[in-house]
């Protein structure tokens, strides 16, 4: 017993210090934005800030237990990942031929059911995209794509 | 006090697992919807031949480019013998290629087509180096890829001739384009499964 106090010890000590590791908030300027290149409907628009912004943009909206570690911690590796893949507010630098591609794939991402992340819209529920959000996502890509 | 370490360690195991377990996106296998293997023999009369468009290449940039197609097509061939770590040895491999090619020494029209392709090709070979665990998400990539190799093939030729195939059934019968360095055609889309299916369309030199 006398094991175990210790070792809980142990991790108590380490979960308080963990709180010390403030990761950098992903906060800053949406200059090469998406609405630059291409029109979105306000429809679209909302969407995708409310299930894609929080990885995939310059500006996260985040939730009060990201100031609790570790999950602050994955929180920023997930942004970084996410903002390296797709960043929302950076498309605008993007050659005209990835920013094609980009659509492409967010296209069968969504149809996939590979984005939103589970992980994420386990928090998020109202992230999860319903059929007519994924219609009218998938609307506006073969729009753009066709233009 | 005991209740509450013990609510802290659960506390932090759950946000650790929760947090880490979504990391990896897998993606479904597709399988051709269809068993009949259409396979064009290919004759010598459809195919066109293609001149490059630049004829004042710069000589080491003829060279850096050259790397890259060899990178190219090293995944091809992965793909055609459905080795999933080959292509992502040749991805890795070809995004090192990309980064020593000298963009000064193109001309302002070269260097706009060249451009148009770059930032699309690396993002698709670091994509096919990561994915050896996954080879149906590498062929996506490849053929985007394809589509942009073969831009700048036809505008700076390939450093030797290279052969444009197609493949009508990929990605449910829109069809994807491939580049080969051989006549013969060994499909990277399906691998095994239909080696020999997809036609002959143009040959570049």
């Amino acid at each position: 017993m006398k094991k175990f106090r210790i070792i809980s010890l142990v991790f108590l000590i380490a979960f308080v210090l963990m709180q010390f590791i403030r990761p950098s908030r992903n906060q800053s300027s949406d200059q090469g934005s998406i609405k630059k290149t291409v029109s979105i409907p306000s429809a679209v628009s909302a969407i995708l800030k409310n299930a894609c912004y929080d990885c995939h943009s310059n500006n996260t909206r985040y939730p009060w237990y990201s100031n609790i570690q570790p999950i602050g911690i994955f929180m920023a590796k997930h942004i970084r990942e996410g903002k390296q893949e797709l960043n929302f507010d950076e498309f605008n630098t993007y050659s005209s031929k990835r920013q094609r591609n980009k659509l492409k794939r967010m296209k069968e991402q969504i149809e996939k059911d590979e984005m939103p992340l589970p992980s994420y819209t386990w928090m998020h529920s109202n992230a999860k995209l319903t059929i007519d959000q994924k219609q009218l996502i998938n609307k506006w890509i073969d729009s753009t794509l066709h233009r | 006090m005991k209740k509450l370490i013990i609510a802290a360690l659960i506390f932090t195991t759950i946000a650790y697992t929760a947090c880490n377990s979504s990391n990896t996106h897998s993606h479904e296998g597709q399988t051709p919807d269809t068993t009949a293997t259409i396979s064009t023999p290919s004759t010598d009369h459809a195919v066109t031949e293609v001149k490059p468009q630049f004829t004042n290449v710069d000589p080491q940039v003829a060279s850096a480019l050259k790397l890259v197609i060899d990178q190219y097509l090293h995944i091809k061939n992965g793909l055609a013998g459905d080795n999933a770590n080959d292509a992502a040895n040749g991805g890795k491999s070809m995004a090192e290629a990309l980064k020593k090619l000298d963009k000064n020494a193109l001309t302002p029209e070269q260097q706009k087509l060249y451009v148009e392709n770059e930032d699309d090709l690396k993002e698709h070979a670091e994509h096919i180096g990561k994915n050896e665990g996954n080879i149906e998400h590498q062929r996506e990539h490849f053929a985007q890829m394809s589509e942009d190799i073969y831009s700048l093939v036809k505008a700076f030729g390939g450093g030797q001739p290279l052969y444009q195939d197609h493949c009508p059934m990929y990605d449910n019968n829109k069809g994807a384009l491939w580049l080969s360095e051989v006549k013969e055609i060994k499909n990277p889309y399906f691998g095994g499964k239909m080696s020999n299916c997809g036609s002959l369309n143009e040959i570049i030199k």
